[in-house]
């Protein structure tokens, strides 16, 4: 891919201590802005503005490469067997530590629309977590995954790999709404 | 959207201030799982596991719809006009104290590609600032902006409304790395 490029994204780097971090920071903050975009894209559409949801998706688009060149100076970017290992974990910590601490205040605190929002993602990371690891099981085979759709519950992020449910188990959306992929 | 399916995401709230900490840490986690993904299935592709790209790019799909349920029990989705507002005071912020504070450091630590990566996203967030600062204008009045192509450098998220350059001007890219909206 490189050479069809007159430039190409930023490379790995060792980074000072302080660059580091504001290279996490800069990823954050690129990341949150590219989905504020889309969420606004959508709300743009909905009022019949066609063309300001245009511009908030490309602009999205470009928060994304922003986002990607970061990670690649951070050298988050690695083989895909190390990309499945990394993005276990992730959905690893967010099931045993920050979803349950999160869900704990939430619940004491009697905010129950974030309890619900909290639900969601929880439930999903947990369909994510099962699938990461039977795919990198694969791919440590040199396997790549079976041909099979993916669908996604455009509510709650609900995850299986083939045919979609009747309705949502989490959040009782129709089969008919899940987005393929 | 129809009005079933609006009704099943989780409302708006009057959120308890750690509560509110939560979400908005679990927006952050959320929105940087969705990039982190989308770059972990193109390099799923360069390897020649078109499958698991598909995985990763459903899953991103679902870390959307949980950002995008966290963003909306916080109140930050809102009109329009008012997410233009928001959007133009976060491209504000980035340009006027985030990334110079960032590049001075990358520069002072010698980091060469942060300074990269750093400069890519600053140029590239001017040009978002006044197509913002445009669009909202319109939107206050009631109306669209103009229908018009708008295009994105691979590269470095460099945005353009109208014609494409031959290349970038930010950073050289070839004119046909530019994806159009």
């Amino acid at each position: 891919m490189a050479d069809a490029f007159r430039n190409t994204p930023p490379a790995p780097e060792d980074n000072g201590v302080m660059t580091a971090q504001n290279l996490a920071a800069a990823l954050a903050g690129e990341s949150q802005a590219s989905q504020k975009y889309l969420a606004f894209a959508d709300v743009a559409d909905a009022e019949g503005y066609p063309n300001v949801s245009r511009l908030f998706r490309a602009v999205a688009y470009a928060e994304s490469m922003h986002a990607r060149n970061h990670l690649s100076v951070l050298g988050g970017i690695g083989t895909t067997t190390e990309n499945l290992k990394s993005a276990w974990g992730g959905e690893t910590f967010e099931i045993t530590e920050m979803y349950p601490a999160y869900d704990a205040v939430a619940k004491m605190q009697e905010n129950k629309s974030a309890q619900t929002s909290i639900r969601y993602a929880l439930m999903a990371e947990m369909d994510h977590q099962g699938i990461y690891d039977s795919t990198l099981k694969g791919v440590e085979g040199k396997n790549d995954l079976d041909v099979k759709p993916v669908r996604v519950c455009p509510i709650c992020g609900h995850t299986v790999i083939g045919d979609a449910p009747d309705e949502c188990p989490q959040c009782g959306t129709a089969g008919s709404y899940f987005k393929e992929f | 959207m129809d009005e079933a399916f609006e009704r099943r995401l989780p409302k708006p709230e009057d959120l308890s201030a750690m509560t509110e900490e939560s979400l908005k840490a679990a927006f952050a986690g959320e929105s940087q799982a969705a990039e982190k993904y989308l770059v972990f299935a193109d390099q799923a592709d360069e390897e020649g596991f078109p499958n698991i790209a598909k995985l990763f790019r459903a899953i991103s799909f679902a870390e959307t719809r949980h950002a995008r349920n966290h963003l909306r029990v916080m109140k930050g989705i809102s009109s329009t006009a008012d997410n233009l507002a928001a959007a133009f005071a976060g491209e504000s912020f980035e340009i006027d104290e985030m990334y110079p504070a960032y590049g001075e450091i990358a520069k002072a630590q010698k980091n060469a590609q942060a300074s990269r990566s750093i400069k890519y996203a600053v140029k590239a967030e001017m040009d978002h600032k006044w197509m913002y600062s445009e669009a909202r204008d319109k939107a206050l009045d009631g109306k669209d902006i103009a229908a018009q192509p708008v295009s994105v450098c691979l590269i470095c998220g460099h945005t353009v409304i109208g014609d494409v350059p031959d290349k970038c001007p930010v950073c050289a890219a070839a004119k046909e790395y530019y994806r159009t909206f």
